[in-house]
């Protein structure tokens, strides 16, 4: 057998690598992970929330291209590299798409864009205050790979900028889930009798409330926003890891290690985590991708109802929400985009689960 | 014999997953005979008699050879012809009458179903014949067992409506797979004797296959005896027995304990493989002196009037039945001896055990352990006592956390009850425990799944010596073992004990093994002791009609 030995761990991991979807929905998953925490980094548009409005080019197709005018924002921005790197840029310059523009005297004359046909009010601007670098770099042309939305943003840097929030959520409420869940699943599963029927009793009636109403309440109760939105989702989804983890603790504690641990005289506390956990595990690992699924999904359902995350934050759920009437208007892409990368996070979440519940299934 | 073989099987190899498991080998079974197989486990037995009617999973086992059933070869036909074959023709026992059953379907239609397969009988007839066959294998009221649920009978009369299954359509040759190894011994010889009664009546052949060479002994006229996916011998059974030409059947034979000598260590496969044994033998004369002098000591455990009562529910409006599972036992134990405690299952011999660790707090009744009570003690007090009173378990595969390593394991119990000064100091110590228990330092970083049955439950013991502790309750610890195996295992077990002083109470249902460790021996029979004396008078002399029944049921071989 050599020096080397395997641990069901490695077994697992190894068994996990095998498999295609699961490895590719892995990587998928890590890579919406770094995208959302670098958001403003990669979007083409770093103001903060991705908020920068141009309502004369508002829904185009993805590809658009126009000549963009910035002009310098007055206030002094205050904000240090970090905060500007992870959140934002605030009171950034105003753009004017413009149709066209020239040079003169030291003056830039410009025709603002407007579409459908119209003809845009022509302008002038003062160049006295610009330096000559300056001067040069004052209209650019801009394309909007992913066009714009109702407003006139970048749809794709709120895209980037809105997978922090689903991704976030999914984490969040998991690690909220699993705190409770666990605790009390562990707790009820392990000590059985009275302080079991209690907690399956408060596990019947939270199961029994309508999710999307539980999570209203909550939210209310706690107050707009998307972190009473986090908390929300996190506080329904506990239910589930309670169940499962209780389930597999009723059956987990007849192994004779237990009772093993039990005769060594392990402390409860000993027993329940160093035990029974780490061997029940491969169930609620397989919850907790589920979990992170149905949290996007419960967060963008939230976000369309608009008790989420709130505007000018973007997120997936409102981004739907603010155009799905553009599905019948000829411009489905507005409301595609977004949908696309529920969907396609969602999956990956579920792949991923799916590979892992064959990868941990010791029995084959 | 002129007449042609009814089974011929011929160069027969199997391999799962290109692992060769049964390697060429060739044997036949006659019209009304009953041929025994026997072997310890992974020795391929049961694979043998699974190919014979087509049932190992197809995608991953490669089958190579012949088997012809009167004269048709076995390993060709398809799964339509052997629909007729399975069940009609030759037909199958198993081990477990437990699972094999449907527990949602009532006994007798599970065996009308067979009837309806394969014979053309009308609906009353079919139940008529149900009825005879149950009359056949004895079952007491046929009537209500056919319409009982598995779960409303014992666990024998399952095994006898299996059988009765087994021989509704009268088939030519009966598979009995291990029938009876999940059984109590007197259910067991009930079953045996049931299975030539009905061999005698109706001139079919059986294969029966079991790991206890003793029991097949008492059954089958030829033998076969297998290892490692060889046969390594075959013969009538009393050549095999009287005369073994191989040594590991010569080992098989003598790693049991035998019911008439006590040797001071068991002889293992490997003594024979190297000639190595001499046998020592233990005298009733050093056994006299040795108990005066354990006798004369206080004792180390004392059991006063020990009751364990259960609960039993009966639906909602039912009033709740109380059943004693351990009902008024007292005994003694003294430092350095060995208490035997058999019984069937269900006897309380496990609830006792148990209780004895406070594992399941006993309802009524004391337990002292060195002058103090020690029913009533806080948790904290509890759980210092424990390192004093160990249990080794039953199932090797289940007492050892699967993500722990071995040394790990062995560790924990040290850290927890904060014995030795540092990590480098245990370590020190859990290798030198795998030593003394016969395992290789290297395992010190190997996980439980990577070991056989024998070596994981020496784990088990190197965790429950790692504590040091005074009295050790072995609940079955050796029933699960392969009987060579167990003979290694018992011989530790004796080993350490007079290395370190143990005091043991050994719990199993297995009267010879139990009669070989013990120095007293307590029969046990439903929650109340029977009978309580020296190991040797309750064997030679029984007084209980209890005991002598079990007894009389021990397979005793030729």
């Amino acid at each position: 057998m050599g020096g080397k030995t395997q641990s069901l761990k490695q077994l697992a991991l190894q068994k996990f690598k095998h498999n295609f979807w699961g490895v590719f929905s892995f990587c998928f998953i890590i890579i919406v992970g770094l995208v959302s925490v670098f958001a403003y980094v990669l979007a083409p548009d770093h103001s903060q929330y991705a908020n920068q409005m141009h309502l004369s080019i508002h829904s185009k197709r993805p590809g658009f291209t126009i000549d963009m005018l910035t002009l310098p924002s007055k206030i002094q921005n205050t904000q240090n590299a970090l905060d500007k790197l992870f959140f934002g840029t605030v009171n950034t310059e105003t753009e004017v798409p413009v149709s066209a523009f020239k040079i003169k005297d030291y003056t830039l004359l410009y025709t603002e864009y407007a579409s459908d046909g119209l003809v845009g009010e022509e302008k002038s601007l003062d160049l006295n205050a610009f330096s000559k670098v300056e001067e040069s770099n004052l209209v650019a042309p801009k394309t909007f790979h992913l066009g714009t939305d109702k407003y006139g943003r970048d749809v794709l840097s709120r895209v980037l900028v809105g997978a922090r929030i689903s991704f976030f959520i999914g984490f969040v409420a998991v690690f909220i889930s699993l705190i409770i869940g666990l605790t009390l699943g562990s707790v009820a599963g392990y000590y059985g009798g009275k302080v079991d029927a209690v907690i399956m009793w408060v596990i019947n009636v939270t199961w029994s409330i309508p999710t999307l109403l539980l999570v209203i309440a909550i939210t209310l109760a706690l107050g707009k926003g998307f972190w009473q939105v986090f908390i929300a989702v996190g506080l329904t989804m506990w239910v589930e890891v309670a169940r499962v983890v209780r389930g597999q603790i009723i059956s987990a504690k007849e192994m004779q290690y237990v009772t093993a641990a039990r005769a060594l005289g392990y402390t409860d506390y000993r027993i329940i985590t160093k035990h029974i956990l780490p061997n029940i595990m491969a169930p609620v690992i397989v919850i907790c991708a589920a979990n992170f699924a149905s949290a996007i999904l419960i967060e963008s359902g939230l976000s369309f109802l608009g008790i989420g995350a709130q505007p000018p934050m973007a997120s997936w759920g409102a981004m739907i929400k603010d155009h799905y009437n553009y599905i019948i208007l000829g411009k489905p892409y507005l409301a595609i985009i977004p949908g696309l990368c529920i969907m396609s996070l969602v999956m990956a979440f579920m792949l991923m689960g799916n590979a892992l519940r064959d990868a941990l299934d010791v029995k084959s | 014999m002129t007449e042609a073989p009814l089974l011929q099987i011929k160069n027969l190899a199997i391999s799962f997953n290109g692992n060769e498991v049964i390697h060429n080998i060739s044997y036949h079974l006659n019209a009304n005979e009953i041929l025994g197989i026997v072997g310890e486990s992974g020795s391929g037995k049961s694979v043998s008699s699974l190919a014979i009617l087509g049932l190992l999973p197809k995608k991953i086992s490669a089958v190579s050879g012949t088997i012809h059933f009167k004269d048709i070869d076995l390993t060709q036909i398809n799964q339509n012809q052997f629909q007729h074959i399975r069940g009609n023709k030759i037909a199958m026992i198993f081990q477990e009458p437990m699972s094999s059953l449907n527990p949602s379907m009532r006994c007798g239609i599970q065996v009308e179903e067979i009837l309806n397969q394969h014979t053309g009988l009308s609906a009353i007839e079919v139940k008529q014949r149900v009825l005879e066959l149950f009359d056949q294998v004895k079952l007491p009221e046929p009537e209500r067992v056919y319409k009982s649920y598995p779960h409303e009978i014992s666990g024998g009369q399952k095994q006898r409506v299996m059988i009765a299954m087994a021989i509704a359509c009268e088939p030519d040759i009966l598979i009995a797979d291990e029938p009876t190894t999940a059984l109590d011994v007197t259910v067991q010889k009930e079953i045996i004797v049931l299975l030539k009664e009905l061999q005698d009546k109706t001139h079919m052949s059986i294969i029966f296959i079991t790991h206890d060479l003793a029991l097949i002994s008492e059954i089958a006229e030829r033998v076969i005896v297998m290892y490692k996916g060889d046969i390594v011998e075959q013969g009538t059974a009393t050549s095999i027995f009287n005369m073994p030409q191989h040594n590991y059947t010569k080992a098989l034979i003598n790693s049991r304990p035998s019911l008439q000598v006590r040797l001071k260590t068991l002889p293992t496969i490997q003594d024979y493989l190297n000639n190595a044994f001499t046998e020592t033998i233990v005298t009733s004369e050093d056994r006299a002196k040795h108990h005066q002098a354990l006798y004369n000591q206080s004792p180390l455990l004392e059991v006063i009037n020990l009751e364990k009562e259960y609960i039993s529910n009966s639906g909602w409006f039912g009033k709740s039945q109380p059943f004693k599972a351990v009902n008024n036992v007292s005994f003694k134990i003294y430092e350095g001896e060995t208490l035997g405690l058999v019984g069937e299952s269900g006897c309380g011999k496990s609830t006792l055990g148990n209780a004895i660790l406070q594992l399941d707090k006993a309802t009524a009744g004391t337990i002292i352990y060195k002058g103090t009570d020690i029913t009533n003690l806080s948790t904290k007090a509890m759980r210092r006592l424990r390192k004093d009173i160990q249990i080794i378990f039953q199932d090797p595969y289940a007492s050892l956390n699967p993500r722990l390593t071995v040394g790990q394991a062995i560790m924990e119990p040290m850290t927890v009850h904060k014995l030795y000064k540092n990590k480098a100091e245990r370590k020190a110590k859990v290798l030198e425990i795998l030593n003394r228990v016969g395992l290789s330092e290297d395992y010190f970083n190997r996980y439980p799944h990577e070991f056989s049955g024998g070596q994981r439950q020496r784990i088990g013991i190197a965790r429950t010596i790692a504590l040091q502790p005074k009295l050790i309750v072995c609940d079955e610890s050796v029933s699960a073992l392969d009987i060579s195996v167990q003979a290694q295992v018992l011989n530790l077990l004796n080993e350490l004990k007079d290395k370190f002083g143990f005091t043991y109470i050994f719990i199993s249902h297995d009267l010879a093994v139990v009669k070989y460790m013990s120095d007293q021996l307590i029969v046990m029979n439903k929650g109340e002791i029977v009978e309580k004396n020296d190991a040797d008078i309750v064997y030679n002399n029984p007084h209980q009609d209890y005991t002598k029944k079990l007894i009389q049921a021990i397979p005793k071989g030729l």
